[in-house]
C-alpha cells in the first residue's frame, strides 16, 4: 500500500563514537538508495528528521553515540526495506567507523617549542619531507579563492543557470572519479569518496536547485548552498562534524571553478616576493616553473614522501610539508605563513612572538651550518680510521657546485629524469651534454649519472607510457629502454661525450636480469665505436654500474659483478619489493622500516657479496639520509653514502663520532634481532663517541641578549648548545628544561636563574650562560626579575662525578654574594670562563 | 644546638647543594653546629653517621622528594621544609627550631 499511514518503523542506538559522521552517513545513504521507500531518521534529542538518502541531512541531524534513534520507512517496499536496514544497522554500522589512518611519519612524538604551544597559535601539522624553515606570502595554486566575488543575479534565466549547475556537477563528479581511480592511499580514497557523495546528495541538489529557482545565478547558488550547509555543520557539537564543513567548501570551490570556466590548474603562477606555494598536489614541472628565488616553502595536501615533486623539492632545498589536510582551503592566499619543515608545521598569521621565534630559528640554523662547515671540507673517517665517501644526490647540473661547496666528495646520483619531465619533446643530446658537463663543474670529481628512470609512479608524457594497475611492478626504469631506444641512445651519447670533460660514470635503474646489463653494455660499445669513427672524444673506460633495487639482483651478485664496475643501493624500491609494502600506504607503512631486522640482514648479504667480488658498493636511497641509520650503514661496510647536499656536513661530522668495529658489532646484533623494536632499542643505546668537551666554553656564553621573555631566554641558551652540536634535539631539551621549571622555579633570587635538567638529549655536559640586556620576569624566589641565566645540562647516563662535583660547587658558590658579583661584572666570555674554571677548580 | 640536615631535590644537580650551602652558612651565623647530608645526582654525600644523628637535638629536611634511609631519624624530631624555603629564607627554617 503506497503512502500508507502505517509506515514501518525501526529503532537503534547509535554505536559510533563520533556519531553518524560522514563515513557512516554516506554508507547508510548508499545502502538505502537501493529501495523505493523513503526513510526518515529522527534525532530523539531535537526531534529533527532527516532523509536517510541524504548523507548531508544525516550528518546535519547531529546524532551522537548512545542516541536512541528511530527510522520511519514509507513506500512500496517498506517492510522489506525496514528489515534489510535493521540487518545493516545490526551487522555493518559499527564497522563503518574504522579508525583514522595515521600518517606514516616519524613515530617519535612531536615536542613543540614553548613559543608555539600557546593555544593562540594556529598551526597545521603534516609530514616534513624536506627540512628547513621558510616564510612568505601564501600562494594557493590550482584553486579559486573562497572569497571570490561572483555575479549574483541570474542573467540568462533560471533554466540556463540550472543547466550550468548541472553541467558543473557532472564535470566535478567525473574529475573526482578519475582521481579516485588513481588514488594511492586509503586515506585519499575515503576523502574523495566523501566528496563524490556530497555531489550526489539529494539535499545538496535540492538546495542548489532551490536557490537557482529563486533567481540566483549558478555561482551564487553554489555559494548560498555552501553557506547553508557550512553553517549547519559548524553548529554541530562534534568537532569531527564541524571539520566536515571543509568538505562542503572544497566541493563548492570545485563547482565554482567549473561554472566560471576558470581552468586555474593550468594558470601560470607568478611569484613576486618570498612566497609559500600551497597546493593539493604539484607536478614536478609545475614546481620547476616556479621562480626559485621567491619560493621559500611548499605545502602540499596530497603527496607521498617519495613522490617526484617531493624528491625534487628536497634536492632543491625547499622546505616542504606534505599531508596537510585541506591546505588549499584552510590557508588564505596572501597571508604570511611559516613553513616549519623541521617540525612538520604550517603556521599562518603568526603573532610577533612567533615571528621572532622563527627569525631566531633561522639565525640559529645559519650559525649551525657555519659551525658545521669545517666538517664539510674534511674527509669522513671513523674513530678507528675507516674512511667512508660522502657524496651528493642532485637533479640538475647546476646543483653540483653547491653540493661540492657543502662537502660532497663526488656526485653519487644525478637523477636525469628531471630533464625529461613536463616536456612534449625530449631534451636534445646537446642540451643533455651541457647539463652533464655542467655537473662536472670543471672539477675532477666523479659524477654518477643515472640514466632516465621513469614509468610507474613517474609518468613522462613524452614516452607515452600506458597507465597501469600496478605501476611499481610494471613498465619502468631500464625496462622501457628497448622500446625507446633512440631516446636512450641519445642520452648515452651525451654522457659519453661529457665523459671527455670529467670523471663520468653511468648507472642504470631498475635492473632485474644480467641480460639487461649485457644489452646496456652493447649499446655503450656501439656508441663508443661510432664516436671513435667520428673522432669525438670520450672516456673509453667509462665505468658502468647498476642500482640494486630489485631483490633478484641481490641473489645474483656474483654474475652481475662480472659485468659491472659498481653498485648503488636504492633503498626505497629495494625495501618495498623486499617487504611487499607500498610506502605511501599509511596502513602498512610501519612494515616498510629500513631497520626491520630482515631488511638489515638482506643489506648485509648484498654488501658482503659485492665485497667478495671485489666491487664497489654505495647507497643513494632515503635510508642514507636519516642520520639515525648511520651506525648501521657504517657497520654494513658501505664504501659510499650519497645524500641530499644539505645533509653532508652533519653526516660527515657524525661519521667521525663512530667506531667502525663497534658499528659492525651493532649490525651483527641487529640482524640477530627478532623484532623491529629490538633493533630500535639497540640503536637508542648505541651512543656516538663524543670527544671529551669542556663543561664551560666561551661559545656557550651569550652577552647582551635581547631575549624578552623566559621562553626566549631558555630557547636562546638551548640554541647555543645546538649550534655547538652539543644537542641534536633542541626541542626535546627545551621540553625537559621546562618540565623541571614547572616543578619549582629556578629563579634563585638576586637576579640569577639556573634552569637545568639531566638528559641524554645533550651529547656532552654543558653550562651555558646568558646575560640579558633587559632583566626579565622569572617568578624568582625573591620575585625580582632575572638578568643572568645559567643553564646546566647534564647527561643522564653520565656515571662519572667529575662534572657533577663542579656543578654542585657552582650551585653552592651562587649562594655567595661576592661570587655573583664577579659573574655579573665580568663582561668578556673568555674572562668569565677562566674565572669560573679557577673558582670551581677545574683542572687545565 | 647540634643539628643534622638532609637536602634533596628532584634533579639533584643544583638546588640540593644550594640548600645545603644556605643551611651551613646560616647555622654558623646563628651559632649552631650542623652537618648537612646531600642526596643528589651523585648519590648520598657527606653521609650522616649513626652517632651524629644520636647526638643531634633536631633534624632539618630541606627536601622535595622522598629521601633515602629515612629510618635513621626515627628517634629524632624532624623539621621538614621545601628546598626552596631553605634557599630563599634559611633563617626562618632555624626559627622553627625554637617553636
Amino acid at each position: 500500500m503506497p503512502g500508507s499511514s502505517n509506515p514501518a518503523e525501526l529503532h537503534f542506538v547509535c554505536p559510533l563514537v563520533h556519531g553518524l559522521h560522514a563515513r557512516p552517513a554516506s554508507q547508510l545513504a548508499e545502502f538505502v538508495a537501493g529501495f523505493v521507500s523513503e526513510f526518515y531518521l529522527t534525532n530523539p534529542r531535537s526531534g529533527a528528521e532527516a532523509n536517510l538518502k541524504s548523507p548531508l541531512a544525516i550528518i546535519a541531524s547531529d546524532i551522537r553515540e548512545g542516541d536512541r534513534c528511530s527510522v520511519r520507512v514509507l513506500g512500496d517496499d517498506q517492510e522489506m526495506a525496514a528489515a534489510a536496514l535493521r540487518e545493516f544497522i545490526a551487522q555493518e554500522l559499527a564497522n563503518t567507523d574504522e579508525s583514522e589512518v595515521t600518517s606514516p611519519s616519524d613515530p617519535s612524538p612531536l615536542v613543540l617549542p614553548r613559543a608555539l604551544q600557546s593555544p593562540a597559535v594556529t598551526r597545521y601539522s603534516g609530514v616534513a619531507v624536506s627540512p628547513g624553515i621558510g616564510k612568505g606570502k601564501a600562494v594557493v595554486v590550482g584553486r579559486l579563492s573562497w572569497s571570490l566575488p561572483v555575479n549574483g543575479k541570474a542573467t540568462e534565466g533560471s533554466e540556463k543557470e540550472q543547466e550550468r549547475v548541472e553541467h558543473a556537477i557532472a564535470m566535478v563528479r567525473d574529475r573526482l572519479k578519475a582521481l579516485l581511480s588513481r588514488a594511492m592511499s586509503p586515506a585519499e580514497t575515503s576523502v574523495l569518496k566523501a566528496h563524490v557523495s556530497i555531489l550526489e546528495d539529494i539535499s545538496f541538489e535540492e538546495r542548489l536547485a532551490g536557490f537557482v529557482a529563486g533567481g540566483q545565478s549558478a555561482a551564487q547558488a553554489v555559494i548560498s548552498t555552501a553557506t547553508f550547509f557550512v553553517s549547519l555543520l559548524e553548529a554541530s557539537e562534534s568537532a569531527y562534524i564541524r571539520e566536515r564543513a571543509i568538505d562542503i567548501k572544497e566541493i563548492c570551490l570545485r563547482l565554482l571553478e567549473e561554472i566560471d570556466g576558470c581552468t586555474s590548474d593550468r594558470a601560470e603562477v607568478m611569484l613576486e616576493e618570498p612566497s609559500v606555494v600551497v597546493a593539493e598536489t604539484l607536478a614536478p614541472q609545475q614546481l620547476l616553473e616556479l621562480e626559485r628565488k621567491w619560493l621559500s616553502g611548499l605545502v602540499l595536501e596530497y603527496a607521498g614522501t617519495t613522490s617526484h615533486a617531493v624528491i625534487l623539492a628536497r634536492s632543491l632545498g625547499i622546505p616542504t610539508i606534505v599531508g596537510v589536510k585541506d591546505a588549499p582551503v584552510r590557508l588564505t592566499p596572501g597571508e604570511q605563513i611559516v613553513v616549519d619543515a623541521n617540525r612538520g608545521l604550517v603556521v599562518p598569521n603568526g603573532s610577533a612572538l612567533v615571528h621572532r621565534f622563527y627569525e631566531r630559528q633561522r639565525q640559529t640554523q645559519r650559525e649551525r651550518q657555519r659551525a658545521l662547515s669545517r666538517y664539510a671540507r674534511a674527509k669522513a673517517i671513523t674513530t678507528d680510521g675507516r674512511r667512508i665517501e660522502v657524496d651528493a644526490n642532485i637533479c640538475s647540473g647546476e646543483e653540483s657546485a653547491a653540493a661540492f661547496a657543502q662537502g660532497a666528495e663526488a656526485i653519487g646520483l644525478f637523477r636525469t629524469e628531471f630533464l625529461f619531465l613536463g616536456r612534449d619533446r625530449a631534451p636534445s643530446e646537446e642540451e643533455q651534454f651541457t647539463a652533464y658537463a655542467q655537473a662536472a663543474h670543471g672539477a675532477k670529481r666523479r659524477i654518477t649519472i643515472r640514466t632516465i628512470d621513469v614509468g610507474g609512479d613517474k609518468p613522462v608524457p613524452l614516452l607515452n607510457l600506458p597507465a597501469e594497475s600496478n605501476p611499481y611492478l610494471g613498465y619502468r626504469g631500464m625496462r622501457v629502454y628497448q622500446e625507446h631506444r633512440d631516446l636512450f641512445r641519445s642520452q648515452l651519447r651525451a654522457i659519453l661525450r661529457a665523459s671527455a670533460l670529467g670523471r663520468m660514470q653511468v648507472m642504470a635503474p631498475m635492473v632485474t636480469t644480467v641480460e639487461e646489463v649485457l644489452w646496456l653494455k652493447e649499446q655503450i660499445a656501439e656508441l663508443q665505436e661510432d664516436l671513435e669513427r667520428r673522432s669525438i672524444a670520450f672516456d673509453p673506460l667509462l665505468p658502468v654500474g647498476i642500482m640494486i633495487e630489485v631483490p633478484s639482483v641481490a641473489f645474483n651478485l656474483d654474475q652481475f659483478s662480472a659485468e659491472v664496475d659498481f653498485f648503488s643501493i636504492g633503498t626505497n624500491d629495494l625495501n618495498q619489493y623486499f617487504m611487499a609494502v607500498d610506502r605511501d600506504n599509511a596502513r602498512v607503512a610501519k612494515l616498510a622500516s629500513v631497520r626491520q631486522p630482515s631488511f638489515l640482514r638482506f643489506l648485509k648479504h648484498i654488501v658482503d657479496a659485492v665485497e667478495r667480488n671485489g666491487k664497489w658498493v654505495g647507497m643513494c636511497g632515503e635510508m642514507a639520509s636519516d642520520v639515525r641509520n648511520l651506525p648501521l650503514l657504517i657497520g654494513l661496510g658501505l664504501h659510499e653514502i650519497s645524500v641530499p647536499p644539505p645533509h653532508i656536513p652533519a653526516l660527515k661530522r657524525s661519521i667521525s663520532r663512530f667506531a667502525f668495529e663497534e658499528c659492525r658489532q651493532l649490525l651483527l646484533e641487529a640482524i640477530e634481532c627478532a623484532r623491529l623494536d629490538d633493533v630500535e632499542q639497540l640503536l637508542r643505546n648505541f651512543p656516538a663517541r663524543e670527544p671529551v668537551q669542556p663543561l664551560f666554553d666561551p661559545q656557550l656564553i651569550i652577552l647582551h641578549s635581547d631575549s624578552r621573555t623566559k621562553e626566549e631566554a631558555i630557547r636562546e641558551l638551548i640554541d647555543s648548545l645546538y649550534v655547538a652540536s652539543r644537542t641534536e634535539n633542541p626541542d626535546r631539551l627545551e621540553a625537559l628544561v621546562w618540565a623541571r621549571e614547572q616543578a619549582c622555579t629556578t629563579g634563585l633570587g638576586h637576579g640569577f636563574a639556573i634552569p637545568h635538567c639531566r638528559t641524554d638529549a645533550v651529547v656532552a655536559n654543558s653550562v651555558a650562560i646568558l646575560k640579558l640586556s633587559h632583566p626579565i620576569e622569572w617568578s624568582a624566589v625573591d620575585e625580582k626579575p632575572v638578568s643572568t641565566v645559567i643553564l646546566l645540562a647534564v647527561r643522564e647516563s653520565d656515571t662519572s662525578n667529575t662534572h657533577l662535583q663542579v656543578l654542585a660547587k657552582l650551585a653552592r658558590r651562587l649562594m655567595n654574594p661576592r661570587f655573583r658579583e664577579d659573574v655579573t661584572r665580568l663582561s668578556q666570555s673568555a674572562e668569565l670562563v677562566a674565572h669560573l674554571s679557577r673558582e670551581l677548580e677545574i683542572p687545565g | 644546638m647540634k643539628i643534622v640536615a638532609v637536602t634533596a631535590c628532584p634533579t639533584g644537580i643544583a638546588h640540593t647543594y644550594m640548600a645545603a650551602e644556605q643551611l651551613e652558612k646560616t647555622a654558623k651565623a646563628l651559632g649552631h653546629e650542623i652537618k648537612v647530608e646531600t642526596q643528589g645526582a651523585m648519590g648520598i654525600e657527606n653521609e650522616l653517621e649513626e652517632n651524629e644523628i644520636r647526638q643531634a637535638q633536631v633534624a632539618i629536611f630541606a627536601v622535595d622528594i622522598e629521601i633515602e634511609k629515612r629510618e635513621r631519624f626515627r628517634q629524632l624530631k624532624v623539621i621538614q621544609v621545601p628546598v626552596q624555603e631553605a634557599i630563599k629564607n634559611p633563617k626562618s627554617v632555624f626559627l622553627r627550631l625554637q617553636a
